[in-house]
């Protein structure tokens, strides 16, 4: 039987009984946290990732019909039960899901390199070049004059601010709003199953997106340093440091994916431990070398689909493997949302998310003009750049770190404008891929229509 | 040593264990209770190489019970069934008979050594160590008679039935550990409950999650989807068991009973899970040898050798009343009972929960004792089984005549371990 057919069949009955056991189930965990209320180290953190997973799992599910993708479901599923709602998940058992998120993101830098065609690629490169620059400028001379112009009303910690230190932080945040999502990018590609131009495009985007902001963050962290703390000069420190940290990436990505297509070609069994040894074992050695993980993994998946014939193959395990860590990676970021913040910063965030998005929609068709694309990206090709997440956050860390004097609400109000995006872009992003027609309309093998393996 | 590198090595482990399942052959490994892989823990362990610290196996503990939960799932997943075939109700019930008869027998033991030794704390602290030894050695590993049925289904009377008692005797150890874990309730809850309740707490959250696991389970959804109904529900049910203070093993494995069950695709799912179970056996194996220390109690030596002597006389016993009631078995003599002496994954398991949940002298001497007994079941199982059938002219001697032997010789060195099967 098709997945088609299966998904066909749901109808209130199905969708009515996930409800009730998910009401079921989130019972349970409440009566169990208020029963026992202190819980010994970090075996609660056992019980919050398959709570996490299976709201997730149900969650996006129950809103499937509604067109909301899976990524979103997620999302809710950790908001609803994390820190700040329902507190089934408290904040230290948020903090130890750090693993899963290392290993979640090194398959989704895999997952992404690997999707990523030379030829495609080589023949949108066109399209891509004026894509990435008119997004990346529009993006920051925009947003960083919308923060110069609303920081002093709006942004209380910029009040305390000279003229040439906002200047400074706007181009800071300027920087930080050209950051685009690959997870959730890979998360709604990973669910639609969607091909065509939109989606290749899309792909090709985000991921040469988090070279290109690596590089600008650095360049606009030397030039505003002075402007923040005119103690400090100008440095060239931090391009040395990129320069280590990119060819570093690529050196070692590339030996990584040689040794996996090996591995796929003369092996080919059991990936998901050897993806487990990779997202744990690899992902340490990295940060042990200061290279970009996201970078490395991206770089190595690469590699497997374009210099092996080892790529779809590849895929197709990052697939399996993939769908549960996404749950859980997208669910705790759910539940790491701080919701009292982002009631406090709401209409700031707001202004400031809202801004980024209507200047990445104004500047789609204005590249696709210049690039000569086909109408489908000129309308729909800004819909996958909305998304923030994990990079966005991850830089308002460094930047917080680099001017501690600006850093906590720098932070506060990162964290407030990517939640927004983070729940708005991938709605965007899936609405874009089914209007075009691009969402895949066969589905997954499904339970229990699969034929059995042969027990070993 | 960094945590990391050890999890990575688990991990390299799993990736042995499921080349084993797999069907590759790796000479000298694949012993029905893989206790070389707690042997092989042992020596990396603090109370040898310490390669592996103190601090580095707490850390571990989530892994461990999540280890811990999921084979427990899969064994009840996997309850009452012998490969593909129900098992017959005469064989539950030789199943039941076997496990409370060694599992009393071995608790009787060590027991009564306590007392003559005047050792062991209090009398709860008795009863756990005693109880806890007893669950240890009641039952048969599964795997024991496993190539003997791969090799010729539905022919061989005696190895069908001892394979069907393997499969069978793991209910009553686990009803023991919820029930003895019962006696010390975790001193962090809000509400008071009855001691009597808790055994009852334990087996109702595993069916309760079992049941709406398949609930779940009976539409139709992606598999990636079935994946995370089932390892979240298990995930769910290890953290409130562990929270609560009752036993993982206990809740995940009716929590299985129940999906099996209740889903009516028990094969699908059972091909689905089945395959994991080596490659998290491994690991979990290794971290309970390194948990080891055969020095936990000055008495452990007796009480050991008490525990063990009583498990092998209520083996013989129970072989003497199989072989009184079943024309197979009497072909095989009374010693037929000596052929399920292998004890294996779930026995380490009790042993290791044990430790975990009972630090200190009872966790520790109920682990050191499980190990020591899968260690010497490990050396009188397989020989007795391969005498039995014999006996019962199920196979015939390698060492026949040529003709014989490809008629029905055991499967070389070779072969064996590719079917997780023991050396006989």
């Amino acid at each position: 039987m098709s997945g088609g057919a299966a998904t066909a069949r749901r109808g209130v009955g199905f969708h009515l009984t996930h409800l009730l056991l998910l009401g079921g189930f989130s019972a349970l965990i409440f009566y169990v946290t208020r029963v026992v209320p202190e819980t010994q180290g970090s075996l609660w953190t056992i019980a919050a990732i398959g709570f996490l997973l299976l709201a997730g799992t149900l969650l996006s599910e129950l809103l499937a019909p509604i067109g909301l993708p899976h990524l979103t479901g997620y999302l809710i599923a950790g908001i609803a039960s994390g820190p700040y709602a329902l507190k089934l998940v408290d904040e230290h058992t948020v903090k130890n899901l750090s693993m899963v998120n290392s290993l979640a993101l090194s398959l989704i830098a895999l997952g992404g390199g690997a999707e990523l065609d030379f030829a495609t690629v080589r023949r949108s490169a066109r399209t891509l070049g004026w894509a990435t620059l008119v997004q990346c400028l529009f993006v920051l001379v925009t947003v960083t004059a919308l923060f110069f112009v609303a920081a002093r009303p709006m942004i209380p910690f910029t009040r305390s601010l000279t003229t040439p230190a906002l200047v400074g932080v706007s181009l800071l945040w300027g920087a930080l709003a050209v950051t685009r999502s690959p997870s959730a990018t890979l998360g709604i590609l990973s669910q639609t199953r969607a091909t065509g131009p939109l989606a290749t495009f899309t792909l090709a985007f985000v991921m040469t997106s988090d070279v290109v902001v690596v590089v600008l963050v650095a360049l606009v962290l030397g030039c505003v340093r002075p402007l923040i703390d005119p103690s400090a000069g100008f440095s060239l420190d931090s391009f040395a440091t990129l320069g280590h940290e990119l060819v570093g990436s690529v050196a070692l990505g590339t030996t990584m994916g040689l040794v996996i297509a090996l591995y796929l070609r003369l092996v080919n069994r059991q990936m998901l431990v050897v993806l487990l040894v990779l997202g744990f074992g690899a992902s340490t050695i990295i940060d042990y070398l200061q290279f970009d993980t996201l970078l490395t993994f991206m770089v190595a998946g690469f590699i497997v689909r374009n210099m092996s014939n080892q790529g779809h193959k590849f895929t197709a395990y990052i697939e399996k493997t993939g769908t549960v860590v996404y749950v859980i990676f997208f669910a705790t970021a759910g539940a790491d949302l701080d919701l009292p913040l982002l009631r406090q910063l709401w209409p700031i965030a707001l202004l400031l998310a809202g801004t980024r998005a209507a200047v990445t929609w104004i500047g789609a068709p204005i590249s696709g003009r210049l690039a000569g694309d086909p109408p489908v990206l000129r309308r729909w090709a800004w819909s996958g750049l909305v998304s923030q997440a994990g990079l966005a956050l991850g830089l308002s860390v460094l930047i917080a770190r680099e001017f501690p004097s600006i850093g906590t609400g720098f932070r506060a109000l990162a964290i407030a404008t990517v939640a927004i995006n983070e729940m708005i872009g991938p709605v965007l992003f899936k609405f874009a891929l089914d209007r075009t027609g691009e969402t895949s309309r066969v589905m997954a093998p499904s339970f229990p229509s699969m034929r059995p393996p042969p027990m070993p | 040593m960094n945590a990391i590198l050890i999890l990575v090595g688990l991990l390299v482990l799993s990736y042995l264990g499921s080349f084993l399942v797999g069907g590759r052959s790796v000479r000298g490994l694949g012993l029905p209770s893989g206790v070389e892989y707690a042997a092989l823990g042992f020596v990396l362990g603090p109370r040898a190489l310490g390669l592996v610290g103190g601090d580095n196996l707490a850390a571990f503990e989530p892994v461990v019970q999540v280890a811990l939960g999921w084979l427990a799932f899969v064994i009840g997943l996997d309850f009452g069934f012998a490969g593909e075939k129900r098992v017959r109700a005469g064989s539950l019930v030789l199943g039941s008979m076997s496990a409370l008869l060694t599992g009393g027998a071995a608790a009787c033991a060590a027991w009564f050594t306590m007392d003559r030794l005047g050792v062991g704390g209090t009398s709860t602290d008795r009863i756990l160590l005693a109880g806890g030894v007893g669950a240890a050695c009641a039952q048969t590993t599964r795997h024991a008679i496993r190539w003997i049925v791969d090799r010729d289904e539905g022919h061989s009377p005696l190895a069908d039935r001892l394979n069907e008692i393997a499969h069978t005797d793991d209910f009553f150890p686990l009803i023991a550990v919820a029930v003895l874990f019962a006696l010390e309730p975790t001193r962090d809850i809000a509400m008071k409950v009855p001691l009597r309740d808790w055994p009852a707490i334990t087996i109702g959250l595993g069916l309760l999650l079992g049941a709406g696991s398949a609930l779940l389970l009976r539409s139709e959804m992606p598999i990636e989807d079935t994946w995370a109904v089932l390892f979240g529900v298990s995930l769910i049910a290890i953290g409130a068991a562990t929270r609560l203070g009752i036993s993982t093993l206990t809740v995940c494995f009716f929590m299985g009973i129940a999906v099996s069950a209740l889903t009516g695709h028990h094969g699908e799912l059972r091909a689905m899970v089945g395959p994991t179970e080596r490659p998290i056996l491994l690991p979990a194996l290794v971290l309970a040898g390194a948990r080891i220390d055969f020095r936990a109690s000055p008495a452990l030596p007796w009480i050991a050798a008490a525990a063990i002597g009583g498990r092998l006389v209520a083996k013989v016993v129970f072989g003497w009343l199989l072989a009184t009631g079943s024309r197979p078995a009497r072909k095989a003599g009374p010693l037929v009972g000596l052929s399920l002496m292998s004890s294996g994954a779930l026995a380490m398991c009790i042993g290791l929960a044990f430790a975990l949940r009972f630090p200190g002298v009872v966790g520790d001497t109920v682990l050191a004792i499980s190990a020591l007994a899968a260690t010497v079941g490990e050396f009188v199982g397989p020989i007795r089984l391969r005498r039995a059938l014999l006996a019962a002219g199920e196979i015939v001697d390698a060492k026949a005549s040529p003709a014989d032997a490809a008629k029905g010789s055991p499967p070389s060195d070779e072969t064996r371990d590719s079917r997780g099967g023991a050396p006989i």
